[in-house]
């Protein structure tokens, strides 16, 4: 009984992959429809981008001076912390700015999308979109997408900055270690295209995720109120996994 | 009801006028549960056609066929002369954009003002002046008495009135077909006078073709002209509404006669009573 | 109405801005690209045995001060020596023609980089010079085999003096 529960749990969870994947395929279809619709992505980068900043920012800057301080005592074990500048500035790069940054948008912009989708379905405003011979994919769904595939790495970016910011301001102004020290040991082991630019892609890979995720459970949820609060939930959940385990797959073989 | 004199209360539909919607031997089964079974029905021009029948007896899923939303399993759906399931999914775009459908909860967009709303399709479709979108959107507006509310937003409204802004919506392109989801549900008596009246004159002045599902036969047989009464997947009883009413056939008498039982089972079907109650296992 | 669209538009214009203005100021502020523009420099050259793990982009400083960087490190087929170009800026443009060059490292652990000894010539380095004072990359692995060699000698050795550090580690049997 439970054996063929747990088969049905996992064939449940196979045919949302799949039914995700094609969902993608149909939104890469409706992007050509949805150039019409600038206006409408432009307001849509507003809202999932600009909206985000101030979580973006503020977590930015606590991930960095959090991080300062941590890699600070354990570098002084071994007497190199002259390398503060450029371990923070790694991990931010190419690790903890896409992935934390991926994680705050799946709870800050992923859930709205969904709710502002489910409730749009509840309300029939998709189908009555439908019936003014509007697609709804062209117009609601793929003007989200690419606002999150273009909002995601210029919110990891701004994270970076201010994580940078962050370590140095503990780095240097509070646990005094050298200005010259943190930046100089910093531009000479980071890299822009390794490391950067790296992180820049995977965080638009990153932003592709929550945001196919995101429209996929608003699309598709039953049109009730716990439909549309299930959905939102399970957004935060499976764009956490998928995130994290993209994460590994990327940096494992793309890197 | 005294406000169409015009009307032939003996003419039956879209036998001799061709009809706008033809409905031919469908059936829908839906989660394997059967809903239409031989569904025939005609929609005639220029008239309200009203679609009645129980709970869950697929009156939503008839105007999600007729405007292709959903394919039928069998049969044959004509709109204007067009079969649907001959229609690419562009040319079920161009003819939606002919028919003006009316949502049971409104479906106003949410981020949209009132003026927006009712623009939306305009802005869409067509590439007109700004100043001629105005002009429409101010008409439709006034037609149905809020074109003071242009720049309310859709939270801002009663039901009553987002129901008229999403009908100003619906005939912003001048549609030949309307179709309303039942247009009276959680309307105030004021309300849904107000309704009845603007589908009654919209149908009058500009003649167009209108389907209309409801529950409310008091609203249903001041406003239509004929009547569709879907049971068990098939039409169970048509005609007009007074003559209807008066028909003595036990559909009829239940749905318009408010009797608990009848056709439709008070009961849902379910174990013996007395077995359920355990008093057969008891011995008692 | 078309009030707030354009407000959507500034805003988002503004937020794209910023986001490009984040990615700049990383890319040539963190990253090696703050290296490699540091406006006008005249470039000297450096012979050195063994250059140890001095990277091109290495910083090279006076005192302390970073003036330059390591433009190229090729190799010498003739001599087999590494011959490292440095970039220095041109506003240090006083520095004596026989200072020295050195590889220093920072810290136990940290990166390498040109140190230069400044001599009392008074003609100044410029373009293509040479500096003829070198010293190479002090070396971990040779100052811990010197010092295990010079272990059984009792001490004797000078080389000891600059691996402080290493004698506290434990003596390989």
């Amino acid at each position: 009984m439970s054996q063929a529960r747990k088969q049905l749990a996992i064939g449940d969870a196979l045919a949302q992959v799949g039914a995700a994947g094609l969902f993608l395929f149909s939104i890469l279809a409706a992007i050509p429809g949805s150039l019409r619709h600038v206006r409408e992505t432009l307001r849509q980068i507003w809202f999932v981008g600009a909206m985000s900043l101030v979580i973006i920012m503020t977590c930015g800057l606590f991930v960095g001076m959090v991080l300062s301080l941590q890699l600070y005592y354990t570098l002084a074990k071994f007497g190199g912390t002259a390398a503060l500048g450029t371990v923070v500035a790694l991990s931010l790069f190419r690790e903890l700015g896409p992935v934390v940054t991926a994680l705050l948008f799946a709870g800050r912009a992923g859930t709205s999308i969904t709710a502002e989708i489910g409730l749009m379905r509840a309300t029939d405003q998709l189908s009555a979109m439908e019936m003014m011979a509007v697609d709804p994919l062209a117009y609601v769904v793929a003007p989200r997408f690419i606002a999150g595939v273009v909002a995601m790495p210029l919110l990891a970016c701004i994270f970076n900055a201010l994580g940078i910011l962050g370590a140095h301001a503990v780095g240097v102004s509070w646990l005094g270690l050298d200005n010259g020290t943190f930046w100089g040991n910093m531009t000479a082991n980071v890299e822009v295209w390794s490391d950067l630019v790296n992180g820049v892609w995977k965080s638009a890979a990153f932003g592709a995720v929550v945001a196919l995720i995101a429209t996929f459970q608003g699309y598709t949820t039953p049109p009730t109120s716990e439909g549309v609060a299930y959905a939102t939930t399970r957004t935060v959940v499976s764009s956490s996994i998928t995130v994290l385990a993209l994460d590994f797959v990327m940096t494992a073989f793309l890197m | 009801m005294n406000a169409r004199p015009d009307h032939n209360p003996d003419q039956p539909p879209a036998t001799d006028s061709p009809a706008y919607v033809r409905v031919r031997g469908v059936r829908t089964v839906l989660g394997g549960k059967t809903i239409f079974d031989g569904l025939d029905l005609d929609i005639p021009r220029g008239k309200i056609t009203a679609v009645m029948g129980p709970s869950g007896t697929g009156k939503t899923t008839l105007l999600r066929h007729i405007t292709g939303q959903l394919p039928v399993d069998a049969g044959e759906i004509r709109v204007d002369g067009r079969n649907l399931a001959e229609l690419s999914r562009n040319q079920l775009f161009e003819l939606r954009e002919t028919i003006g459908y009316l949502f049971q909860n409104s479906a106003l967009l949410t981020d949209f003002s009132v003026f927006e709303n009712v623009a939306f399709p305009l802005r869409q479709h067509l590439r007109l002046p700004e100043e001629i979108v105005r002009n429409i959107v101010l008409t439709r507006l006034q037609a149905v008495g809020l074109r003071g509310a242009a720049e309310l937003m859709p939270a801002e409204l009663s039901g009553g009135m987002a129901r008229r802004v999403a009908l100003a919506r619906a005939i912003v392109r001048d549609p030949g077909l309307m179709i309303y989801d039942e247009p009276f549900v959680g309307l105030d008596p004021i309300a849904l006078n107000q309704v009845l009246k603007l589908i009654r004159t919209l149908n009058d002045t500009l003649g167009i073709t209108s389907v209309l599902v409801a529950h409310e036969f008091a609203a249903v047989r001041r406003a239509a002209d004929w009547v569709y009464l879907i049971a068990g997947g098939k039409v169970a009883a048509q005609g007009h509404p007074e003559e209807l009413a008066e028909r003595d056939s036990p559909w009829t008498r239940q749905f318009f006669g408010g009797e608990a039982d009848g056709p439709v089972p008070f009961q849902y079907p379910a174990r013996d009573y007395a077995a359920d109650l355990g008093f057969q296992a008891g011995g008692a | 109405m078309t009030q707030p669209r354009r407000s959507f538009q500034i805003g988002t214009g503004l937020f794209i801005l910023l986001g490009f203005a984040a990615l700049a100021y990383l890319a040539t502020q963190t990253t090696s690209v703050a290296n490699y523009s540091q406006g006008d420099s005249y470039a000297i050259k450096a012979k050195f045995s063994n250059i140890g793990q001095l990277k091109v982009r290495a910083p090279v400083k006076l005192a302390g001060v970073r003036i330059g960087s390591v433009q190229s490190i090729e190799l010498d087929q003739t001599t087999l020596d590494a011959v490292v170009r440095i970039g220095i800026e041109r506003r240090f443009d006083e520095i004596p023609d026989d200072s020295a060059a050195a590889i220093f490292t920072s810290g136990l652990l940290g990166d390498q980089y040109v140190g230069i000894q400044p001599g009392g010539s008074p003609v100044m380095f410029k373009d293509g010079d040479e500096v003829i004072l070198t010293q190479s990359s002090m070396q971990l692995e040779d100052l811990i085999g010197k010092f295990l060699v010079s272990g059984d000698n009792s001490k004797k050795s000078p080389a000891t003096d600059a691996s402080s550090p290493v004698q506290a580690q434990p003596e390989n049997p």
